[in-house]
């Protein structure tokens, strides 16, 4: 399997440069051949690498631990799905699963741009496949999946337990699909520079691109989250570690650039801001891979030390200073058509957005990188804490968020008083009534920060609703139709507008979630003895004994804990520690109970043989609404990048184009 | 030993495979004026395509001004100015392809 693998990502490295060559060689007149020639390349890298990921997954599920990635990561005993879901255990593996989705990407773009964009397509290929040069360069003679050891091993080390989880299963391909599908707006934006074809086309063709691998960065992100909410046992879902701040960053700008298009689009301006946005999301990209497979820094999240930074920071300074050079050359051509008329208009506020999104995005890499600087510097690590980050999201999460209601409120180009005054005065009345029982009822204001988190969200959802209401009573009252089919065929008929408002309320709710978790949360470590029960938080926890379960694999002791309020019972839940057969490892089995209001969240920290249990207990309001807001926001990336039905001629005659045939007359 | 031999013929069939369907397009003997007038159907088909699909980004945005203005979010001068030059715009593409269409 060794040598049929390695031959395999050889041939496909040899092809890929030949793809580039050709692509580029097709440019000149006469050599249409040249193109198809470089595109059946890049098909064959496809088919090619597919036979290496297939190699490699039988070599997995047949346990052949004469390949290093076999023996480090799967055992004889491992269940099948495991040992499938070890090819992303490994850095060579992993690497792997990257290069093949990619590759895949860049054959669909080719089968979707088969009749389209034919003078940018060369460029696209060309680069599509030099970050494919750069993977397979890797994968051959750097990082080899297919590495064989000098002696065979009776039995493989075993998985990870902590990746033996089945959040671990999906959320790296998950993530990976939004990394690798944000080349392809990349790859356009270079062909769009290097072909001076700067017009909104490209950004056109790599909408639904940009779309689609945001919601899928965005879900890997919150799949993440929820890993390590249920498994690592610290009543927590993100820390600020330096993995998740990798794959949040390129989240920020790509979000960046979905709204700042919408400008360029309409008014023709930003467009030096819409090369660097995607230039810069694609780099960020690239970092985030190079963070986790470095070494540079510590996180549970990343794969060991490695020899791959080097490469990776060569590559991406080589991406940067190609690409930005690029845009330099081109500064004439990407000059705005318009200006910005005032700071009160919708372009204005998507600016502001972009600029706080950045800003964001800097403070991340900044803490991020600062442990590195201060080793590089004064040659010790000082690690910024959840502190800074904590300070500096929070205000500008709420202004975002603030932002997310006021934009699609405001006129372009310039918006009047009187505007102002009909469009806000319905969500400032209703911000203004429900934050009278929010801080009088509750406990908001010893919070503020989660107080007015909440506020903003109240005048965001009124903002969103209140568009919904004007935009289904303006179909209703001109087409004759029921209200529900009104509102069905608005959102059908402006799926972008409709289905980014969707999106909007899905961050109200994660915002929400977000101010009730890190808001309100309630800690304790009590020791409870067999019998005896201890209160937290208006609940009360009662040890109802240990029980010992033991397989294979594991050997998990539990204590199972009786919980009530006021005398009713609400779960039994069942805390463990977990001792893995996998290099003695020691984990913790967290219980869970979940409702909208709050989460119980239970780890036991120490289990005695008497049967009294040490027991961190938390009490999470509205985490829930996280992982709730996750499906609001990917239904609504979902309706905003669906295709629209091609109108049929005779329809689109009696749309408004009707003044465009009296304009033809 | 058997399975290398095999795992060799495979990577060797794989390869064959694709430098064959990959050099196909170069190979293939087409003369000077057929393949001149190929591309040129090819171009006019990719200009076609291309103005269809300007003309329905030109259609979308018109549309699109239009919900503006009728949710408020577009004054009504505002609104005349840029439903104008989208409309001109619309109708300087589709008469293009008419033409070009004979």
């Amino acid at each position: 399997m060794s040598l049929f693998g390695r031959a395999v990502l050889l041939l496909a490295f040899a092809l890929a440069i030949y793809a580039i060559v050709a692509a580029l060689g097709s440019r000149r007149p006469g050599r249409r051949a040249w193109m198809a020639s470089a595109e059946r390349a890049v098909h064959a890298v496809t088919a090619l690498t597919t036979l290496a990921i297939g190699g490699m997954w039988v070599a997995l599920l047949t346990d052949d631990f004469s390949l290093r990635n076999v023996a480090e990561y799967t055992s004889s005993t491992l269940g099948a799905q495991y040992k499938f879901t070890a090819l992303w255990a490994g850095q060579a593996g992993s690497l792997l699963l990257w290069m093949w989705m990619f590759s895949v990407f860049a054959s669909a773009t080719l089968l979707l741009n088969r009749r389209r964009n034919r003078e940018l397509m060369p460029v696209v290929v060309a680069t599509l496949m030099v970050i494919a040069v750069f993977f397979l360069t890797l994968l051959s003679f750097v990082t080899s999946p297919f590495e064989t050891l000098a002696a065979v091993p009776q039995e493989g080390r075993g998985l990870n337990p902590q990746l033996q989880n089945a959040y671990m299963q999906i959320h790296p391909p998950v993530l990976y699909v939004g990394y690798v599908g944000l080349a392809i707006p990349f790859a356009f934006a270079i062909a769009a520079l290097v072909t001076r074809r700067l017009d909104t086309a490209w950004i056109t063709s790599v909408r639904r691109w940009t779309i689609f691998s945001w919601l899928f960065l965005g879900a890997g992100i919150l799949l993440g989250a929820k890993w390590a909410y249920e498994t690592l046992g610290w009543g927590g879902y993100w820390a600020w570690d330096p993995v998740e701040n990798a794959a949040f960053m390129p989240w920020l700008v790509a979000t960046a650039f979905l709204h700042s298009v919408m400008v360029q689009e309409r008014r023709g301006m930003l467009k030096v801001w819409n090369m660097v946005l995607v230039v810069l999301t694609f780099t960020l990209c690239l970092f985030g891979t190079f963070l986790t497979r470095s070494g540079i820094v510590e996180s549970v999240h990343a794969f060991g030390e490695s020899t791959l930074g080097p490469f990776f920071l060569g590559f991406i300074v080589l991406v940067a200073a190609v690409s930005f050079g690029l845009i330099i050359s081109r500064l004439d051509d990407l000059r705005s058509q318009h200006s910005l008329e005032s700071y009160v208009s919708r372009e204005a506020i998507f600016l502001f957005n972009n600029l706080l999104l950045l800003a964001l995005a800097f403070a991340v890499f900044w803490g991020t990188m600062f442990p590195v600087l201060t080793e590089v510097v004064r040659g010790e690590r000082i690690v910024v804490g959840q502190g800074f980050y904590n300070q500096v999201a929070a205000p500008i999460g709420i202004a975002l968020l603030v932002l997310t209601g006021i934009g699609p409120l405001i006129a372009w180009r310039k918006a009047s008083p009187a505007q102002l005054r009909r469009r806000f005065t319905a969500p400032l009345l209703a911000t203004g009534v429900a934050a009278v029982p929010l801080f009088v009822l509750t406990d908001l204001s010893e919070q503020p920060v989660a107080g007015f988190t909440i506020l903003a969200g109240v005048f965001v959802a009124a903002c969103i609703a209140g568009e919904f209401w004007r935009g289904t009573g303006v179909r209703h009252a001109a087409g004759g139709v029921s209200w529900p089919g009104a509102l069905f065929s608005m959102i059908a008929r402006n799926r972008r507008r409709y289905g980014g408002y969707l999106v909007h309320i899905g961050v109200v709710v994660l915002f929400i979630g977000f101010a009730g978790s890190k808001g309100f949360t309630t800690e304790a470590d009590r020791q409870v003895a067999r019998g005896e029960t201890v209160e937290v938080a208006g609940y009360a926890f009662t040890n109802l004994g240990v029980a010992r379960h033991e397989t294979e694999h594991v050997t998990t002791t539990e204590v199972r804990v009786a919980v009530r309020r006021d005398g009713d019972r609400v779960a039994t839940l069942a805390p463990g520690i977990q001792q893995f057969a996998v290099e003695d490892v020691r984990g913790s089995q967290v219980a869970i109970h979940s409702t909208p209001r709050r989460d119980l969240y239970l780890v036991a920290t120490r289990i005695e043989p008497s049967g009294a249990a040490l027991l961190s207990i938390y009490v999470n309001p509205l985490v829930m609404w996280i992982w709730i807001a996750g499906f609001i926001i990917t239904g609504g990336g979902l309706v905003a990048a669906w295709p629209a039905r091609a109108l049929p001629r005779a329809a689109r005659a009696a749309e408004p184009v009707a003044g465009t045939a009296r304009a033809r007359a | 030993m058997s399975g290398t031999v095999a795992a060799v013929l495979l990577a060797v069939l794989a390869g064959a495979g694709a430098v064959l369907a990959v050099g196909w397009p170069l190979l293939r003997r087409e003369d000077t004026e057929r393949r001149r007038a190929l591309e040129e159907e090819a171009a006019a088909v990719d200009r076609a395509g291309a103005l269809d699909e300007a003309i329905e980004r030109s259609l979308a945005s018109i549309r699109e001004i239009e919900a503006d203005h009728r949710a408020g979010h577009l004054s009504d001068e505002d609104h005349a100015e840029l439903d104008r030059l989208e409309r001109a715009r619309a109708a300087v593409l589709i008469r293009r392809r008419d033409e070009s269409r004979g």
